[in-house]
């Protein structure tokens, strides 16, 4: 057991999931934290389709990383993540078009997700395949756990719903309880992704 | 110099295998990525005509039936008079009947619109009485989300639910977005013709009433028979 724990790849899931966590940790990628977390649904699916360009980004430039010549290095970085965005978008536009829909721009905005750049700029280029992909894939999580968490909550508080169904009992309405508008906008996603911020450091230092 | 031809050799692979890549998912993808924006556009003509309404959880098998059900395609020429299928020209304009108990109850035109950084695709339906609006969707458009791209959204789009195209008078004025609330913007007896705007959204407010402008114009001797008599459509058929 201390043998797993102490081994690199362990390691690196384990800063991505918790002690570095991208979100609530380094405070990256907070633009797409704000816009995609009104609804569970479509913030899973931008977890998710984070998750795969991060791991294959970082699998791929990790296979290359000793032919990539130095000098182009960003520009290759930026050109294999750009290929792996259209794919994903493409593949939603194809087989979930509502959801890409509501997602709009944010799912080509990926490309500019400094997770995934700052993954492979710092890990990917150092580090061997396998642990570069199973890292991008741990970023990803990590970076999906906190939006479906902050989505979970302004779902249920700003519409009464969770992944689209009602949850909140009708009864509950009609004794007075109002939805918090609030959360639909994007002050209640900033509020929200403070409290777990905050909630992250905490912990973290009582350890 | 090795060097320098090494970095360019990387460059042109990398770039012909990702332009490759892309290319093959683009192709690959395309028949299931034109039949769901033929399956939204259909959505989207049922919601302008209230037959669905938003939020509703529709499959879309369901829509396509629907469409076929409820929904007519026809061509009508610059006079608005209907156009049968062998004398189409390419002037003609395509318009949408909604038929329920033998009645037709209202009509789509489609809303082709410049926008303040791209085209705005939409529908506009209008109740048999040629005046009144039934329903506007949004589509398709390239506004900045969150401002512009607020036109999509449903407090938006049912505020034109019960406005007029013409004033009380009786005359074409068209549908105006007002800047800012539309109380406050517009005269009691004009905000008929007026719905609020969105804050930030100026620029695509105003083309979009521009826009719609044009549209309803070329539509108009359509509407004025619909205004004389509504059954027109049915019966040429």
């Amino acid at each position: 057991m201390s043998k797993l724990t102490k081994s690199p790849t362990f390691k690196a899931i384990s800063e991505a999931l918790w002690q570095s966590n991208p979100i609530s940790k380094q405070i990256l990628g907070i633009c797409s934290a704000l816009a995609v977390t009104v609804q569970l649904k479509t913030a899973l699916v931008m977890g998710l389709a984070l998750t795969f360009v991060v791991a294959f980004s970082n699998l791929f430039i990790s296979l290359l990383r000793r032919q990539i010549p130095r000098n182009i290095r960003i520009i290759v970085e930026v050109a294999v993540i750009a290929t792996l965005v259209i794919l994903a978008d493409e593949f939603l536009r194809a087989f979930m078009y509502d959801i890409s829909k509501q997602l709009s721009v944010f799912v080509g905005l990926i490309i500019t997700n400094c997770i995934v750049m700052g993954r492979a700029e710092t890990f990917a280029m150092g580090n061997p395949p396998w642990r570069s992909f199973v890292d991008g894939a741990a970023n990803g999580i990590g970076y999906a756990s906190i939006l479906c968490g902050v989505a979970f909550f302004r779902e249920l508080l700003g519409s009464g719903k969770l992944f689209g169904i009602q949850v909140i009992p009708d009864g509950f309405y009609a004794a007075g309880y109002h939805d918090m508008g609030l959360m639909l906008l994007a002050p209640g996603a900033f509020i929200t992704i403070g409290l777990f911020v905050w909630l992250e450091h905490t912990l973290l230092k009582d350890k | 110099m090795p060097n320098a031809l090494k970095t360019l050799i990387f460059a042109t692979v990398l770039c012909v295998v990702c332009s490759l890549l892309l290319t093959a998912a683009s192709t690959g993808l395309q028949s299931f990525q034109q039949k769901n924006a033929e399956v939204d556009r259909q959505k989207n003509i049922l919601l302008a005509f209230g037959i669905i309404t938003d939020g509703q959880p529709v499959t879309s098998i369901q829509i396509q039936e629907l469409y076929r059900n409820k929904v007519k395609s026809l061509v009508v020429d610059e006079s608005g008079r209907f156009v049968p299928q062998d004398q189409r020209s390419p002037k003609d304009l395509p318009l949408y009947v909604y038929v329920e108990h033998d009645q037709l109850q209202a009509y789509v035109v489609p809303i082709d619109s410049r926008g303040l950084w791209g085209k705005i695709h939409g529908y506009l339906a209008i109740e048999n009485d040629g005046a009144t609006i039934r329903g506007f969707t949004v589509y398709k458009h390239q506004e900045t989300p969150g401002l512009g791209g607020e036109i999509e959204s449903r407090w938006f789009r049912k505020n034109f639910k019960g406005k007029k195209i013409v004033n009380s008078g009786g005359d074409f004025v068209s549908i105006n977005i007002a800047k800012g609330s539309a109380e406050g913007a517009v005269a009691a007896d004009r905000q008929i013709n007026y719905v609020d705007g969105i804050s930030g959204a100026t620029m695509t407010g105003k083309f979009l009433t521009e826009g719609m402008k044009q549209v309803l114009k070329e539509y108009e001797p359509v509407a004025i028979q619909f205004r004389h008599k509504n059954n027109r459509y049915l019966r040429s058929e």
